[in-house]
């Protein structure tokens, strides 16, 4: 059974989150406009910028590139699948974490120097946000006693009474998830943080609008993630989580436009002694308490 | 029984022919039907044994005085090959560790241990099924890949070279031989012989080319096992003293009902099975075994010798699950070598030392899963065994043959490989891929291994794994991404590797993809019914479901890997190199004075953080503390007593 609904949640997953995860990238366009003092772009700026991508010619550097984007946007879908379905968050941690090695391998196949810097920092990045994830998971199971998301529903409080700690952690390694400054090493939004942008450096045409589409479901999920810490047995409790997603969101926008990028260095040991700090001490509490 | 015996005694004679025959037709002949006969008749053990018998123990009623006797002999034997190179090479402490070994084995076997019968010499059940399957099918498979890289070996070896080929493949089915002797022995003495033969076995592969390196390289292997070797002969000795038996599988009922004296005996078992997995502080070893051919190192990481020492350990499980000195001490020095291991492989650039870090941190997670000692651990480290052998020797393979076409190990020199050895690299991808990421086995195990931690509230443990795994994904994410780099068409320099070579690759890359699809089925037929024997329960597994998705996706990826790659018809461009550009395979441009320039870029290997300076002395020292503090523990626990001997 958890076969098939994970297979209908990748289906509503792959139409669903591509149209949310535009509107938020609209949203966020618009914000960040709005913070530095400029009117900003419709709505659905980001959706026609894709489709203008989509309708350019496909050329590339290699043949293999596009084959690993396809890749890594199948396995974020199939990652957000697992998660909305109710899958198991363990799970939905590693299928996101393959579709990163995918990514990071497009890159490194074009041998572009740019592309490589960009891959290794990407590289860099998923290991310095990723024992904080691990927490995240460990957290949520100690909190739902399970690693399914569909058992939030079954429980009378929140799973974030427990591991508002951990909730930190994961706030402050979701600036490097969400790719914004100052940890957005691997390629950037803002045209002045760098000479050539990393990863997406030989990424053209149709093979650049499947990476901005794999980004906007990657935020959902990842946005998804924040929300499941205030859900509990109670149908409404859901609004409270799109509340506080939204106050998130424009924290993350905040965050996103008040700072300059960091050196990777400062990258690697914050989000490590955050990760340690934060979910090593919730994780022990949760276990000796 | 019949089977036990030929999977024991038939590699032997192979060794014995190989031993004796110096033409290379003939040895061709030999090795390819000797490896075909092991794997089959281990193969034909599994399939007549499993629906008989499931993953249940099943004790054979076999003792023999003789075989005692044979096994003194070798004790003996072992000790005079070591003494006379020690003699030879002027090497004192080896010279010294192995008389003080042969004497305490010599007085514990004919003093104490002969004392005891033990009516059921020889045994088998799940994990030795498992285990059989791993010796026989990837042990011969690179017993076979040998004969190709051997004759190439020899070729780059200077002119006037003595061909020492017959001693080496006979030294290879001699160790298959030893390795089965000890997952089917119940008798502790008899496992000893075994696991010594393993010992001098590895020593003599790695002195295997005679150059100062490889000398130096082999005495530090047998200093360190030989240290093993006199825990596991203290653990017996303990283990006629104060529960006067030398049956393994009584010492582990004993255990499991934390009998007095039976931490001790596992504390120094644990010793030994930490020094044959090459766990730290003992890790110096198996990095050294490195200067030895490359089917040395992949016999020694992937199927045999430190699966050795992993074995023990996990075969003690049900007595570290109530033993707590031991079972801190083991899940300590297994956590901390995995997340320092993982974090020095980070710092290297040399392919074969990554692999060896990267064995020696796996092995810290399976000995971390055996110290913590519940169902599900034992379940996870089942696995972790079988995709570790699996995807290890297949990269072990790799980087050999990429060696001998490319002419070097080092990882930066693997750029390009998808072009030059499409194949080869191709293989090498999902070898490393089977080793860290989902949905491979390797990782589903990893996260059976985090729930188990979670389960029992290993909090250490927990924060281990967590940076370990990170670290985990740099190192081999970035090797992934130096193979995957593409380039115009230079020229493919793989078309003369040799069949065997192939064939052993191939073997190994099926096995290790079935195996990661069918593990569902491969839990529910073999490891569940292990654990269960084992334990009387299962303990909270993962769900298959969650399983079958996994399996879902491994097939995706390797159709992807070896079907949709490089098909497509798109417009090519060039790269952009921020100037104009010269030759784009080559990465040059003309630069602002006109001159050309080569656009280069290296991997990280972030010396400063993840340094073998740095690194190491924490991850050694922190070891040692562990172990010293444990054997003062243990001997606490037992009052410094000695008990009277009956």
């Amino acid at each position: 059974m958890t076969l098939l609904y994970t297979l209908i949640g990748c289906i509503v997953f792959a139409i669903v989150a591509p149209l949310v995860g535009c509107l938020i990238a609209g949203v966020d366009r618009i914000i960040s406009a709005r913070m530095q003092g400029r009117v900003g772009p419709p709505l659905l700026q980001p959706y026609y910028d894709v489709r203008k991508l989509l309708a350019k010619e496909n050329v590339s550097v290699n043949s293999v590139e596009n084959t690993y984007i396809v890749c890594a946007l199948v396995f974020t879908i199939v990652a957000g699948g697992i998660f909305f379905s109710g899958g198991n968050l363990l799970m939905c941690v590693f299928v996101i974490t393959l579709a990163s090695m995918f990514f990071i391998i497009a890159a490194y196949s074009a041998r572009s120097p740019y592309a490589e810097v960009g891959a290794n920092r990407e590289t860099l990045q998923v290991m310095s946000y990723e024992p904080m994830v691990l927490f995240m998971a460990v957290g949520f199971y100690l909190g739902a006693q399970t690693f399914d998301i569909n058992g939030l529903f079954t429980l009378d409080v929140p799973i974030i009474a427990n591991t508002w700690l951990i909730f930190i952690g994961l706030l402050f390694v979701l600036t490097i998830k969400l790719r914004k400054s100052p940890f957005d090493l691997s390629m950037s939004h803002h045209a002045h943080q760098e000479i050539v942008r990393g990863v997406t450096t030989e990424m053209s045409g149709p093979t650049l609008a499947r990476v901005e589409i794999m980004h906007w479901c990657e935020n959902v999920l990842f946005l998804g993630w924040v929300g499941m810490f205030f859900v509990w047995g109670n149908p409404l409790s859901i609004l409270l989580a799109l509340a506080v997603i939204a106050v998130v969101y424009f924290l993350e926008i905040w965050i996103d436009n008040n700072f300059a990028r960091m050196k990777w260095q400062f990258m690697l040991k914050s989000a490590w002694i955050v990760a340690l700090v934060a979910g090593g001490v919730n994780i022990a509490f949760l276990v000796f308490l | 029984m019949a089977f036990i015996a030929f999977l024991i005694i038939f590699p032997l004679v192979a060794a014995a022919a190989l031993a004796l025959v110096r033409a290379e037709s003939a040895r061709r002949i030999i090795v390819l039907g000797a490896g075909a006969i092991i794997g089959i008749a281990s193969i034909a053990f599994i399939v007549t044994a499993l629906p008989a018998y499931g993953g249940k123990i099943v004790l054979i009623a076999f003792d023999s005085e003789i075989i005692d006797h044979i096994g003194t002999g070798i004790t003996i034997l072992i000790a005079v090959v070591v003494l006379y190179f020690a003699w030879r090479y002027k090497n004192f402490w080896a010279g010294i560790i192995a008389t003080i070994q042969v004497v305490l084995a010599l007085v514990v076997e004919t003093l104490f241990a002969h004392q005891l019968d033990v009516p059921y010499g020889l045994y088998f059940d799940g994990l030795s099924l498992l285990m059989t399957f791993i010796i026989g099918v990837i042990g011969s498979a690179i017993c076979i890949y040998a004969l190709g890289y051997m004759e190439d070996f020899q070729k780059h070896e200077p002119e006037g070279a003595r061909d020492r080929r017959p001693f080496f493949f006979a030294l290879m089915f001699v160790f298959l031989s030893a390795m089965y002797v000890i997952v089917f022995s119940n008798n502790l003495i008899w496992l000893f012989t075994g696991w010594e033969v393993t010992t001098v076995c590895s020593f003599l592969l790695i002195g295997y080319t005679r150059t100062e390196e490889a000398i130096r390289n082999a005495f530090r292997q047998i200093i360190m096992n030989m240290a093993g070797g006199i825990g596991f002969a203290i653990a017996i000795y303990c283990c006629t003293a104060w529960l006067h038996t030398v049956s393994l599988y009584e010492f582990i009922a004993y255990g499991s009902m934390a009998a007095p004296g039976a931490a001790l005996v596992a504390v120094f078992l644990g010793f030994a099975g930490i020094t044959k997995a090459a766990q730290m502080p003992f890790q110096t070893w198996l990095l050294g075994a490195m200067v030895a051919p490359t089917p040395t190192s992949a016999l020694l990481h992937s199927s045999t010798m430190v699966k050795a020492g992993v074995f023990l350990l996990v075969k003690l499980a049900p007595v570290f699950a109530v033993c707590e000195v031991p079972s801190i001490m083991v899940m300590l020095v297994g956590g901390i070598t995995f997340m320092m291991c993982s974090f020095l492989a980070i710092s290297q650039s040399n392919g074969k030392r990554v692999l060896a870090y990267s064995t020696i941190a796996n092995l810290g997670l399976i000995t971390a899963c055996a110290g913590v000692g519940t169902p599900e651990a034992v379940w996870a480290a089942c696995f972790l065994i079988l995709f570790h052998a699996l995807a290890k020797s297949l990269l072990f393979m790799c980087v050999g043959t990429a060696e001998h076409h490319i002419g070097s190990r080092d990882i930066e020199d693997m750029d390009l490989l998808f072009d030059r050895m499409p194949r080869l690299a191709r293989f090498m991808m999902l070898g490393i891929m089977g080793m860290f990421i989902a949905p491979f086995g390797m990782l589903i195990a990893k996260w059976a291994t985090l729930v188990s931690f979670v389960d029992t509230g290993e909090v250490a443990l927990i924060i281990i794994l967590a940076f370990g795994s990170a670290a985990t994904f740099m190192f081999w994410a970035k090797w992934l991404g130096k193979l995957a780099g593409i380039a115009g068409s230079p020229e493919n320099v793989e078309l003369d590797v040799h069949k065997t070579e192939w064939g052993a690759l191939l073997l190994t890359a099926v096995l290790t993809v079935a195996a990661c699809v069918l593990l569902p089925l491969l839990s529910y037929v073999i490891v569940e019914p292990y654990v269960v024997s084992v334990y009387g329960v299962l303990g909270q597994d993962i769900a298959s479901d969650n399983l079958w998705i996994a399996s879902i996706c491994v097939i995706f990826v390797v159709v992807v890997l070896f079907g949709g790659i490089g098909s497509k018809k798109t417009r090519r461009v060039s790269v952009y190199l921020a100037g104009v550009g010269d030759n784009h395979d080559e990465r040059t441009f003309r630069n602002s004075l006109s001159g050309i320039t080569t656009a280069t870029a290296r991997n990280w290997y972030m010396e400063d953080f993840f340094g073998e300076a740095r690194v190491a002395p924490i991850g050694v020292w922190a070891s040692v503390l562990v172990m010293v503090v444990a054997v003062i523990l243990a001997f606490v626990g037992v009052g410094f007593g000695v008990p009277v001997l009956m």
